[in-house]
């Protein structure tokens, strides 16, 4: 008899605090789609992708594809999710193919997927220059795709829009989406809101709580937006920027 | 750095450098030998040079190739560990711990009653403060709460070897002898200290298949552990075998310092930082660093190998110092 696909959840968390910062989070994600974490600075986004990713010590319980997280052992843990945070400092200059390959380490460090990761963020020509000595946007295309390399269905990345230029942002939205489509499920955070109406699922967070979920043309309503940033949204014609 | 080709060289190189300079020393002395006397004396045809060779050089090479791999694999692991390029293996404590130790076998009179009471009082002492250091990585203490527990112990180490010592003034033989093992040195290294060190060789078999997770270790915690690393097993493991390296090249040759700082960080401006290539060059180099230094010592006529490391460690690591602001 088939298992119900239905059923099988990329991720839930299920009354996740952490002490200060998040508080009784309970949240559902399907296999498949991409979300955006929204919120203003210090609301919580990056500590709710850390207990998601199992990071950090929190009450509550994650469930990763319907297994409690305590369940999974270490390496199990670097093929079923990746997280890419939101900063790396990096003492050492790995060479960018090195650190790329680092995403293969669950996987007994086999070399599957490392060019292809390389290539969907641009980095081939970079392959043996030092991670430090690398621009921030640049290093931030190697962490993404360290997170492909990995091939786990459920990617976490912190923030991997903030320091990229408008054409490797429509990159990583477009490839956050063919991830899905192919059964993945991503969730970044972001502050973009433009870019979060083009996902299909917004959460926003406001001092450690879910605010609001769901699709972003519902969710992100002019009276959340005032709620949440204290800001006017204002409807205004303007430049829509697309691959081409 | 170097290219991929030139960086495959280093090792064949490096073991080339460190057998030139094992048999110069061998050859090098109060009674200087020729290359042929050394052969003969290895191969005991010539029994003046058998009993030079076998009985006073070889146990004094074997012994300084050891230690001086010793502080370099553990300078490379902590420095890994505590990402942190000036790290070294005296960091915690241990040194410390072992001169505490030795000091007291010393100054109590035990060391003069057998040669094997002040080594093993040494490893006592470091595996004493291996443990006060074990203890607080148990309770989860961070990186930076162990590196301050390091620099805490350490003066508290450093005080009592100070004690010790102000309170033997008067006695000219054993504060001299206290003073000379905090130089480090090398002098009358028998069999016997090579068996001592034999952990070292054991710790570095053990070190080698965890190369590849050092790597992922040094990235940080979080992003170690996101790659599937146990991190907490590791991080325990790596603190046993390096406290274990520095505590066994503590105890046959006093405290040397500077050679856990130097290798590693040389050999990783030449072939970067990948651990899977590193380590064995810190192993062949940190060895050979050492030989050489020793060799100084023998041709300077007293210098001390503690001396003659930092001679060159200082500078360096003030070099470092500007070069990471």
């Amino acid at each position: 008899m088939a298992a119900p696909q239905t059923s099988l959840k990329a991720l839930e968390l299920r009354g996740i605090s952490v002490p200060g910062r998040l508080s009784e989070v309970t949240l559902s994600l399907e296999r498949g789609v991409v979300a955006g974490l929204i919120g203003p600075n210090g609301s919580g986004k990056s500590t709710l992708l850390q207990a998601a990713a199992g990071l950090l010590a929190a009450t509550g319980s994650v469930l990763w594809q319907n297994r409690p997280l305590e369940t999974i052992p270490s390496l199990e843990r670097g093929r079923c999710t990746a997280w890419v945070p939101q900063e790396s400092h990096f003492e050492f200059g790995f060479p960018v193919r090195s650190v790329v390959a680092q995403g293969r380490y669950a996987h007994g460090d086999d070399s599957r997927g490392i060019e292809a990761a390389m290539e969907a963020m641009k980095l081939t020509s970079l392959a043996q220059r030092p991670v430090n000595r690398l621009s921030g946007g640049e290093r931030h295309r190697v962490l993404l795709a360290r997170a492909l390399a990995t091939a786990a269905p459920l990617q976490l990345w912190d923030e991997p829009l903030a320091s990229l230029d408008v054409r490797h942002v429509l990159e990583v939205v477009s490839l956050a989406r063919r991830l899905a489509a192919g059964g993945a499920t991503v969730i970044m955070s972001l502050h973009d809101l433009r870019i979060a109406n083009r996902l299909d699922i917004a959460v926003v967070i406001l001092d450690g709580r879910i605010r609001a979920l769901g699709p972003p043309r519902e969710v992100l309503t002019p009276a959340l937006l005032q709620a949440v940033f204290g800001v006017k949204a204002v409807t205004a014609p303007g430049m829509t920027l697309e691959l081409p | 750095m170097l290219s991929i080709r030139q960086a495959r060289l280093v090792l064949p190189l490096g073991i080339l450098l460190v057998g030139l300079l094992f048999i110069v020393s061998l050859g090098v002395g109060d009674m200087p030998l020729g290359p042929g006397q050394i052969v003969r004396g290895l191969l005991r045809k010539d029994p003046l040079a058998a009993t030079v060779v076998w009985q006073m050089r070889l146990p004094r090479v074997c012994v300084a190739m050891l230690v001086g791999s010793a502080l370099a694999a553990a300078g490379m692991v902590m420095q890994a560990y505590f990402r942190n390029s000036l790290a070294s293996p005296d960091l915690l404590g241990v040194s410390s711990g072992g001169a505490v130790g030795a000091v007291i076998a010393i100054a109590s009179g035990l060391a003069a009653l057998s040669l094997w009471s002040l080594p093993l009082f040494s490893l006592a002492g470091a595996f004493a403060a291996t443990g006060a250091v074990l203890i607080l990585a148990k309770r989860g203490a961070s990186t930076e709460r162990l590196l301050l527990a390091g620099v805490a112990l350490n003066a508290l180490l450093g005080a009592i070897t100070a004690f010790v010592l102000s309170r033997y003034t008067g006695v000219f033989d054993r504060n001299s002898q206290i003073l000379f093992w905090l130089m480090g040195g090398l002098e009358d290294r028998m069999w016997m200290h090579v068996l001592i060190a034999a952990p070292i060789p054991l710790a570095a078999v053990a070190l080698l298949p965890l190369r590849r997770q050092i790597d992922l270790l040094s990235l940080g915690e979080q992003e170690a552990r996101s790659l599937g690393l146990d991190v907490r097993l590791l991080r325990r493991r790596l603190l046993v075998l390096s406290t274990c390296l520095t505590a066994t090249a503590t105890a046959v040759a006093g405290l040397i310092g500077f050679v856990g700082l130097v290798v590693p960080h040389i050999l990783r401006l030449l072939v970067g930082p990948e651990h899977r290539r590193l380590l064995p060059l810190c192993l062949v180099f940190g060895g050979g660093f050492v030989l050489a230094c020793d060799l100084v010592c023998h041709t300077s006529g007293g210098l001390r190998l503690g001396t003659v490391t930092a001679f060159v460690g200082g500078p360096f690591f003030l070099w470092l110092l500007r070069r990471h602001p």
